[in-house]
């Protein structure tokens, strides 16, 4: 390091050499890795878990799940790191260039496909094939990428929800209040009313449509072989033109060209828009901060045109150059057993992807409440829920998206011409990546 | 810091501590004398420069030394790059959200500027004078300054609102609603008014640093020979603190043109409906930043960063030498 | 903050301040100040900054007041409500069963403290160096430092955390500390507070036999004591408030900072905003109270230092 050299004017100068092939050997382009892929020797050792965000509420049952472990089994010692909401993704990019990336961490699929792809996620096919079995297919296929042989985490918790909407701005328009809308056509012929009947003032969507709504729609976004974007398709062009009639109606909120998921959601607390989806965690909210929100709310299913709900799904994975291998594996196994998972679902209103736990009694047995309610029917949903998000999709292709629904939406492009153009540049994307 | 404090405390020590502060104006700095404490030990500048050097070395120009050579690769976040020569840059000519990022930092700095140099100046002004209550007055002005700006864009976004405060007044008094947060031109006019509001007790600081050496006989001159405030104001106060506006003038550019936080908090991180609000340093992040960050392609937008802040520096100083002359 | 105690404080002041500016001007009237303000004149300065105040501190009374409503009541409505109907702490006392907020405080107030005594400390020195001593390469480090505050940061973040590693030094406060702990933008502050200063004094102390050590240490640095106090300033905030570079470079929780032990209360499944606000108001207290109390002390020290020409 240049640091050592105590003349400053040398360091610079040394720094100028350095830098020229420094920073290309600085992070691993090459896969394998270090560690060996084989999870067969003795589970033993110091290994380090990292999760997102989850400290805060979840910390007894993480530390009560560590201790477990450790106690089956003896010699090994868990080292845990919750991060928290912001930055996640730099965090790990900087972890992941500099080689600090810990043995056993909790992705989302879009972090995972570029960590795969750079050789840093053991693949499970190959080192925990034997546990395969005890997840619902869709939730342990769907850790795979699109173009790479294998399996890249172990499935962990799922979520998904209902769609709220206020009762009050639908009664408000002369709609009936307790049928809301059930498809498409519904949803958009109920927001042009709403609309129209409080001249503008009342949206009924506060999101212009992202690649899950497209998806739920029914177009088709990625070719079979994940090489290629193909949302512009006639489905596509027919949603955004659809969306397009919205916003000039304003029924679509004004400021959902530059919403975020969180100003949506507080705009349907303030009752400035009609409807937004969530989950059964929201219905706490609303009674705890907009009281006068909760007395009018409404739960109804997703619409799509597919039968099928969007769902989120979350991984937990195992760094391939872990020096532990074995522990690293099993632990992660372990957070997402079953058990486990089923434990951590009683404690915050989260689905488990192991297989057959969604049969349990708590998901299925109605106990009056709204909140048992929303919670079964979203397991019920989830049996044939899709993530519909391509883990291909990075950060930059879904704000090339964006942009261009937003470009259609103001007029400045036709919905085909903006769909053409977000393909052509997320493809470009694609292959760079 | 502590080394010189322990060398034998010389007996003139204590009167020159005592002068310090004491010594009376004689007016003009007097060039001639500088030749006479010339001469010291010769290593001794080398080591009181050094800790800031090693840091700013180390730290700063040492990485950017990375980014610039990055920008000649087409390297991503985890995959090694090759050599592309200049392709980045290529690309980047083509590239229509690097023109909209470079005409909002430029609009930013014309839009930010003049009203950070001239508003704290005033507010310093009015919080110079020592009445009853001013320092409470003085902390207040600076809590804009000290708050995080992630809570300060919350706040904004919540005030500006289709249906917040400023649209209830504007509607109230018969202006009628006014899209703040969904208008391009809005958005960016809006997050430039949280820069200035941010930056007002920042830069007051560094104004009544320089009002406080504004001489009091000046002043007093000016008034025995009758002159008014206003007067007053621009024949004593004004060049007095001229050389201030020019730092104020070019840090503020600088940092204006660097802009990020105000119009990725305010216009979403997508900058704004379409992208249409994007900054350079926005651009610079969006591609640049997460697993599958482009960093080739960023580094090279950094480096056109980089360059036009250098070039900003020397305009700024180039244009105060010429008043100068 | 005590309002009235800084009200009573901003009396004091003015007496105080005179003595720091010097013997020579006692009794040669207080500047503009000296002369008796209209009432009118004092009127409409109160009514000025009363509007200012309403600008600048309105939007953190909005904060403090979300943060002291209690479960239940309606903190979307519209038109919103301003004051809290059921003033609790209860939202403050949450926080810190939530996360360590104390140990998380601590964290940042070390790393707080180390980076003002680091920038004034190397900050000081190396302006004295650019400002005053005569040398080779003198132009040449001036230049380097301010190519380095034009540096963008938001490029070379993974590259500062490879070298970090390399030292040895990630998941430490050191590290957090490291590259804020001389910044460029204070050494030119202080180069150009050194440059301001006359020669005639140090050229007496020079010809009284005080070598470079002493003159800056007993004569030069007194007298910027103004700039030292906004450069403290500065890097008490710079530090306190910095996000994304202490995420990185720390691992473990045991040594997160405040803002990021903060975020967590941002939660993965839902988001309490009265948390969230009062976590927003134990972030700026202590700044807001850091000012209050130097800012006494830096209009004295910008006192002391006013020898210029």
């Amino acid at each position: 390091m240049p640091i050592s050299r105590r003349t400053a004017r040398r360091a610079v100068a040394t720094a100028a050499a350095l830098a020229v092939f420094l920073p290309l050997s600085a992070c691993g382009g090459d896969s394998g890795g270090g560690g060996a892929a084989d999870a067969s020797g003795k589970i033993e050792g110091s290994i380090t878990f990292q999760t997102w965000n989850l400290q805060a509420n979840f910390k007894p049952y993480f530390t009560g799940l560590i201790a477990e472990f450790e106690k089956k089994y003896p010699g090994t010692d868990v080292k845990w790191i919750d991060q928290p909401a912001e930055g996640y993704a730099d965090k790990l990019s900087a972890d992941a260039a500099g080689g600090t990336l810990p043995d056993v961490v909790n992705v989302s699929p879009d972090l995972l496909a570029p960590l795969a792809k750079a050789g840093l996620a053991l693949d499970l096919d190959q080192a925990a094939a034997k546990y395969k079995k005890e997840y619902l297919p869709g939730a342990w296929a769907g850790h795979g990428i699109p173009g790479m042989e294998g399996t890249y985490a172990f499935p962990w918790y799922l979520n998904t929800g209902p769609l709220f909407y206020n009762k009050r701005l639908f009664r408000e328009a002369g709609l009936d209040a307790e049928k809301p809308p059930t498809t498409y056509d519904e949803l958009f012929a109920q927001s042009l009313r709403i609309a129209g009947k409080s001249k503008g003032r009342i949206a009924t969507l506060a999101n212009i449509p992202t690649i899950e709504d497209f998806g739920r729609y029914g177009v088709q976004l990625m070719n079979d072989e994940g090489t290629a974007f193909t949302f512009n398709d006639a489905k596509g062009v027919e949603l955004l033109t659809k969306y397009k009639e919205l916003y000039d109606a304003k029924a679509l909120d004004p400021q959902a060209l530059t919403a975020t998921p969180e100003s949506a959601g507080k705009k349907f607390l303030t009752q400035a828009v009609a409807m937004n989806p969530g989950s059964a965690l929201d219905l706490e909210k609303f009674r705890k901060d907009a009281p006068a929100l909760y007395d009018n709310i409404g739960i109804t299913e997703q619409i799509s045109s597919t039968g099928k709900d969007n769902m989120y799904v979350m991984g937990v994975m195992v760094n391939a150059r872990t020096e532990r291998t074995p522990a690293a594996v099993a632990f992660a196994h372990f957070v997402t057993d079953a058990r486990h998972q089923m434990e951590f679902a009683k404690q915050v209103a989260i689905f488990p992807s192991t297989a057959g736990s969604l049969d349990d009694p708590y998901f299925t047995k109605e106990d009056g409440t709204d909140a048992t309610r929303v919670r079964i029917a979203a397991a019920k949903s989830l049996k044939t829920a899709v993530n519909y998000t391509p883990v291909l999709m990075s950060d930059q292709m879904k704000t090339e998206l964006r942009n261009a629904v937003a470009r259609a939406l103001q007029g400045k492009e036709s919905p085909k011409e903006a769909l053409d153009n977000a393909v052509r540049a997320c493809d470009r994307l694609l292959k760079q990546s | 810091m502590t080394t010189p404090t322990t060398t034998a405390a010389a007996p003139s020590g204590s009167t020159a501590e005592g002068r310090a502060p004491k010594n009376p104006r004689t007016g003009g700095r007097p060039r001639d004398g500088r030749s006479r404490i010339r001469r010291h030990l010769p290593t001794s500048p080398w080591l009181f420069a050094a800790p800031g050097l090693l840091v700013a070395g180390a730290f700063s120009l040492y990485p950017f030394l990375s980014t610039v050579t990055n920008s000649f690769t087409d390297r991503r976040t985890l995959i090694a790059g090759r050599f592309v020569g200049l392709d980045n840059y290529r690309e980047m000519l083509g590239d229509e959200m690097f023109w909209t990022g470079l005409r909002n930092s430029t609009l930013y700095v014309l839009g930010v500027v003049p009203a950070l140099v001239v508003l704290p100046l005033l507010l310093a002004l009015l919080v110079q004078k020592q009445i009853p209550g001013i320092s409470f007055f003085r902390s207040a002005f600076y809590t804009p300054v000290v708050a995080s700006i992630v809570v300060v864009g919350l706040i904004w976004v919540w005030l500006l609102d289709e249906r917040g405060l400023v649209n209830a007044v504007l509607e109230a008094v018969g202006v009628g609603r006014v899209g703040f947060l969904s208008d391009q031109w809005l958005l960016l006019l809006s997050a430039m008014a949280v820069t200035v509001w941010k930056g007002l007790g920042y830069y007051m600081i560094i104004y009544l640093a320089a009002l406080a050496n504004v001489p009091r006989e000046l002043h007093e001159a000016a008034s025995v020979d009758g002159a008014g405030a206003v007067r007053r104001f621009l024949t004593v106060t004004l060049p007095a603190v001229r050389s201030t506006m020019v730092l104020v003038g070019a840090l503020s550019s600088v940092a204006a043109f660097k802009v990020f936080s105000e119009v990725y908090l305010m216009a979403g991180p997508d900058g704004g409906p379409a992208g249409e609000d994007t900054t350079l340093v926005m651009l610079v992040q969006r591609t640049g930043t997460g697993l599958s960050g482009r960093a080739g392609y960023a580094s090279a937008i950094s480096v056109v960063v980089f360059v036009v802040t250098v070039a900003l520096m020397l305009l700024v100083l180039r244009a105060d030498r010429k008043e100068d002359a | 903050m005590n309002r009235q105690g800084e009200l009573m404080n901003g009396h004091r002041d003015g007496p105080e301040r005179e003595n720091g500016g010097g013997n020579s001007r006692r009794g040669r009237g207080n500047r503009e100040s000296g002369r008796r303000m209209p009432g009118w004149e004092i009127a409409l300065r109160y009514v000025l900054l009363l509007a200012v105040l309403a600008l600048t501190v309105g939007p953190f009374l909005w904060q403090l007041s979300t943060s002291l409503k209690g479960p239940h009541e309606d903190i979307f409505s519209s038109p919103p409500a301003f004051l809290p109907e059921q003033p609790t702490f209860a939202n403050y006392s949450r926080v810190a069963e939530t996360i360590p907020v104390w140990d998380y405080a601590l964290n940042s107030l070390t790393v707080a403290v180390a980076n003002v005594v680091t920038n004034c400390a190397g900050a000081a020195l190396a302006g004295y160096a650019l400002a005053r001593l005569r040398y080779r390469g003198r132009r040449a480090a001036t230049v380097a430092f301010v190519l380095a505050m034009l540096v963008p940061v938001e490029g070379i973040i993974i590259a500062q955390f490879t070298t970090m590693r390399e030292l040895g030094l990630n998941n430490t406060l050191v590290g957090v500390v490291l590259p804020l702990s001389v910044s460029a933008l204070n050494v030119l502050l202080m180069r150009n507070a050194f440059l301001n200063l006359p020669y005639e004094v140090e050229e007496a102390a020079f010809v009284d036999g005080a070598n470079v050590w002493q003159r800056f240490a007993r004569i030069a640095l007194p007298s910027v004591k103004g700039t030292l106090a906004v450069v403290a300033i500065f890097a008490f905030m710079g530090a306190w408030d910095d996000f994304l570079w202490p995420l990185i470079v720390l691992s473990d929780p045991q040594n997160f900072t405040l803002t990021i032990g903060l975020n967590y209360l941002h939660g993965t499944f839902a988001n309490d905003e009265r948390l969230v606000a009062a976590g927003t108001i134990i972030a700026v207290l202590p700044l807001i109270v850091l000012f209050a109390c130097l800012q006494r002390y830096f209009f004295r020290g910008v006192g002391e230092g006013a020898v210029k020409g």
